[in-house]
C-alpha cells in the first residue's frame, strides 16, 4: 500500500490496525485529548500515547443524556464513542483542564467507563515564572503516576530517546508544512488533514518511516503551480477532512493552519541539550498557545501572520465549533486583525461531526471566494 | 443573446430570462421536494410563457440553495453573490442589500460595480427567516401575505424575546391565550424579525442606498419596523423583490456568454 493510502486507512477507524498490532505485543494504549499534555512521557514508558477524537460518531444520543445543551459537540461524539466501547482498547486516558467542554466530558467518561488509569493533568492558564513551576510539578507527578500505575522507570536516556523521535515527526511535518506553503503544493488540505489525524493514533516511528517515504516521493514529482485560491485554516479543532475538502472543492486549496491538529501540534521542538524533563515542560508550557491560555492572544495572531506570509495566503477561513467559546472570541478579534492587514477572512461556526450542514458551509465558501476574487 | 438565471431555495425558485440586457419574463413557484425538479419546473413554466425551449438558451447560471445539482445549468454562483448584482443591476445606486429567504437572511455590501464586497449571513437557525413567518402565521390563523398588513393595526404590540422560532411559536401560542389582538403578535413577530436582521447589517456596515429582496420583503410590517430601527428607507424595486437573486444570476449569464465568446 502507498504511504498516504496507508496513512488514510489507519486514521480511518480508530482500533485501527497499527494499535491492534502494539496491543498483540502485549503494550498498552493510553488515550489523551490535549496537546498540553506531553506524550514523550508516557512513550519514554513504553506506553502508546493516542489521540482521542469523536471520529466516527454517527449520532450522540448517549452522549447526550450526560452533557447539557451547550456543550460542543467534540467533546458529544468522544463521549459518544466512549459510551459506544469504541475506546475499550485504552487502558485509560489523560485529560487536561483545556476547556469547560471537554472537561465535562472527562467527568461523564470517569464516572461511567472509567478504565484502569484516569488522569486529569492540570495546567495553568497563564505564562509566568510561577505557572511555569507548577507546570512542571504537575508534569511531575503526571510522571510519577504512569511509573506508579504501570510499574516502569522513566529514566532520562528513554526521555531522551522519546524526545528525539518525536523532534523527528516535528521536523518531517515541518517538511509537509514548506512543500504546501510552495508555489505547488503536492497535497491538498485535506490530504494533509489525513496525513496529519492518522500521526496521533499510531507510534511515531512508524509515522516518521512512512511520512519520511511520502515526502520523498512528493518531493520528487514536479507539479504545476494551482490557479487556486490559497487559503489558511485557523480555529477550533479540526480533524475532519471531509469539512476541508468541502471547502476545497469550491476552488480553494488550504496551504497552512494554526490549529491543534495542525501547525500549532508541531511547530516548536523539544530542546535536545541539557535536561531532556526540563526542555519537555519548557516546550509543552510555551508552545504556540492556544486561547485556553490567558493573554497569549498577540503570539498566537502573529504566529498565524507568518504563517500568511510564508505559504502566500490569499484569504482566512476563521471555524469554530458550537459553543467553543475560546476560539469563537478569538476569531472576532483575528477578523479585525486580519482586516487592518489587508487580508480578507471569514468565520464560519460548524459542528463537531457527520457533515448535516455541508451546504450552508459551502455557500458561505463560494461567496467568499467569489468576493476575493476566486 | 438569450440567457437563464435560476435560483432554488429552500421555499420558492426563480427564474428569469433576459434577452439582449433587458428582462423578458420570469416565474415563482413553490420548491418540489428535490432541487433539480424545483428547476425544471420553474425552466419550464417561464419557458412556456415566453413560447421559448431550452435550446433558445445559450446560457443558464444556477443560485440559491440548490444551485450545485441543477443539470441544465452551465455554472452556479452563490446566492450571495447574484442578489448583490441584481439589486445593483436593477438600482445601481445600491450598497447594502438585505435578503431575506426562507431559510437563511444575509446583509449583502456591494462595490460600485455590483461586485460582493462582504456578508454575514445567519447561522444555523430558522429565526427570522421566511419559514418562521411561516409557522407564525400559522398560529395566527392567517394567510402569510395578510400577516404584515394586520401587524400595522397594532396598538399595543407584544414583545416576543426568544430567539428560537419554536420557542417563539409557544411565546405567540401564550400570547394568544392571554387574548391578545392578533393585530399585536403579529406587530411583535414584525419586531423581532426586524431585531434579528438589523444586528446582521450593524455587522455588515450599513451604507445607503439599501435594499431588501427575498420574500420577507413583501411583508409591509417587518420593512417598517427595519426601516425605523435602521433609521433608513428601503429604495424599492420596479421588479419583483423574489427574482432578484435569480435575475442577478442571468446577469452574471450573460458576462460569462460575452467572455467566452471573446475567448478563442
Amino acid at each position: 500500500m502507498k504511504p498516504l493510502a496507508k496513512l488514510a486507512s489507519i486514521s480511518k477507524t480508530l482500533k485501527n490496525e497499527v494499535v491492534t498490532d502494539w496491543i498483540n505485543q502485549g503494550k498498552k494504549v493510553v488515550g489523551y485529548v490535549c496537546t498540553y499534555m506531553p506524550e514523550e512521557i508516557l512513550l519514554a514508558a513504553d506506553i502508546l500515547p493516542y489521540r482521542i477524537t469523536g471520529k466516527g460518531a454517527r449520532d450522540t444520543s448517549l452522549a447526550d443524556a450526560y452533557l447539557t445543551r451547550v456543550n460542543c459537540s467534540f467533546a458529544r461524539c468522544c463521549l459518544e464513542q466512549g459510551f459506544r466501547g469504541e475506546y475499550d482498547f485504552l487502558e485509560g486516558s489523560v485529560w487536561v483542564n483545556g476547556c469547560d467542554h471537554i472537561r465535562r466530558c472527562y467527568d461523564n467518561w470517569n464516572a461511567k467507563i472509567p478504565r484502569p488509569f484516569m488522569y486529569m493533568l492540570p495546567v495553568p492558564h497563564m505564562f509566568s515564572p510561577e505557572g511555569r513551576q507548577w507546570y512542571k510539578e504537575e508534569v511531575v507527578k503526571f510522571k510519577d503516576a504512569v511509573e506508579a500505575h504501570f510499574n516502569v522507570n522513566i529514566t532520562s536516556e528513554k526521555l531522551s530517546e522519546a524526545c528525539k523521535i518525536y523532534n523527528e515527526t516535528r521536523r518531517l511535518l515541518r517538511k509537509l508544512y514548506d512543500l504546501r506553503a510552495s508555489d505547488a503544493p503536492p497535497f491538498t488540505g485535506a490530504e494533509a488533514s489525513i496525513i496529519l489525524s492518522a500521526g496521533f493514533v499510531m507510534p511515531k516511528t512508524e509515522y516518521n518511516r512512512l511520512l519520511g517515504s511520502l515526502l520523498n516521493e512528493a518531493e520528487k514529482k514536479s507539479k504545476a503551480p494551482q490557479e487556486k485560491v490559497r487559503l489558511l485554516m485557523t480555529g477550533s479543532l479540526m480533524d475532519d477532512s471531509e469539512f476541508v475538502e468541502n471547502v476545497e472543492d469550491m476552488g480553494a486549496i488550504v496551504v497552512t493552519d494554526a490549529l491543534c491538529f495542525g501547525a500549532r501540534y508541531f511547530w516548536d521542538r523539544v530542546a535536545e541539550n541539557g535536561d531532556p524533563f526540563e526542555a519537555l515542560v519548557d516546550r509543552y508550557y510555551t508552545h504556540v498557545p492556544c486561547p485556553r491560555m490567558a493573554g497569549e492572544y498577540p503570539t498566537r495572531r502573529d504566529f498565524i501572520l507568518n504563517q500568511i506570509e510564508r505559504a502566500q495566503v490569499k484569504g482566512v477561513i476563521l471555524q469554530h465549533i458550537k459553543f467553543c467559546d475560546l476560539h469563537g472570541t478569538d476569531n472576532a478579534m483575528l477578523k479585525m486583525d486580519l482586516e487592518k492587514k489587508g487580508i480578507a477572512s471569514i468565520e464560519l461556526e460548524r459542528e463537531y461531526g457527520p457533515l448535516g450542514d455541508a451546504g450552508r458551509v459551502r455557500t458561505r465558501v463560494q461567496a467568499f471566494l467569489e468576493k476575493i476574487g476566486g | 443573446m438569450i440567457v437563464a438565471g435560476c435560483d432554488v431555495g429552500s421555499l420558492s425558485a426563480e427564474a428569469v430570462i433576459l434577452k439582449d440586457g433587458a428582462i423578458l419574463g420570469s416565474e415563482i413557484i413553490r420548491v418540489r421536494p428535490k432541487a433539480e425538479q424545483s428547476a425544471i419546473d420553474v425552466m419550464d413554466k417561464t419557458l412556456r410563457g415566453l413560447d421559448l425551449s431550452y435550446e433558445d438558451i445559450d446560457y443558464t447560471v444556477s443560485t440559491g440553495y440548490g444551485r450545485e445539482t441543477i443539470s441544465f445549468a452551465d455554472h452556479n454562483i452563490s446566492e450571495i453573490s447574484c442578489h448583490g448584482r441584481g439589486a445593483h443591476w436593477l438600482i445601481p445606486s445600491i450598497k447594502t442589500v438585505i435578503d431575506i429567504g426562507g431559510q437563511d437572511c444575509k446583509a449583502i455590501r456591494v462595490d460600485k460595480d455590483g461586485a460582493l464586497e462582504d456578508f454575514v449571513m445567519n447561522d444555523k437557525c430558522a429565526a427570522g427567516t421566511g419559514r418562521s413567518l411561516e409557522i407564525y402565521s400559522e398560529v395566527l390563523g392567517v394567510h402569510i401575505s395578510q400577516l404584515g398588513s394586520l401587524s400595522l393595526n397594532a396598538s399595543e404590540p407584544v414583545t416576543i424575546t426568544n430567539q428560537c422560532s419554536i420557542f417563539a411559536e409557544t411565546e405567540i401560542m401564550h400570547y394568544l391565550m392571554e387574548d391578545k389582538s392578533t393585530a399585536d403578535v403579529a406587530a411583535g413577530i414584525s419586531d423581532a424579525m426586524a431585531r434579528r436582521v438589523k444586528m446582521l447589517v450593524g455587522r455588515v456596515g450599513l451604507k445607503n442606498d439599501i435594499a431588501m429582496t427575498g420574500g420577507v420583503s413583501k411583508n409591509i410590517g417587518v420593512v417598517t419596523c427595519l426601516e425605523n430601527m435602521l433609521g433608513t428607507t428601503f429604495v424599492e424595486f420596479t421588479e419583483d423583490p423574489q427574482i432578484i437573486g435569480a435575475l442577478g444570476a442571468a446577469l452574471f449569464a450573460a458576462d460569462r456568454l460575452k467572455k467566452n465568446s471573446k475567448e478563442p
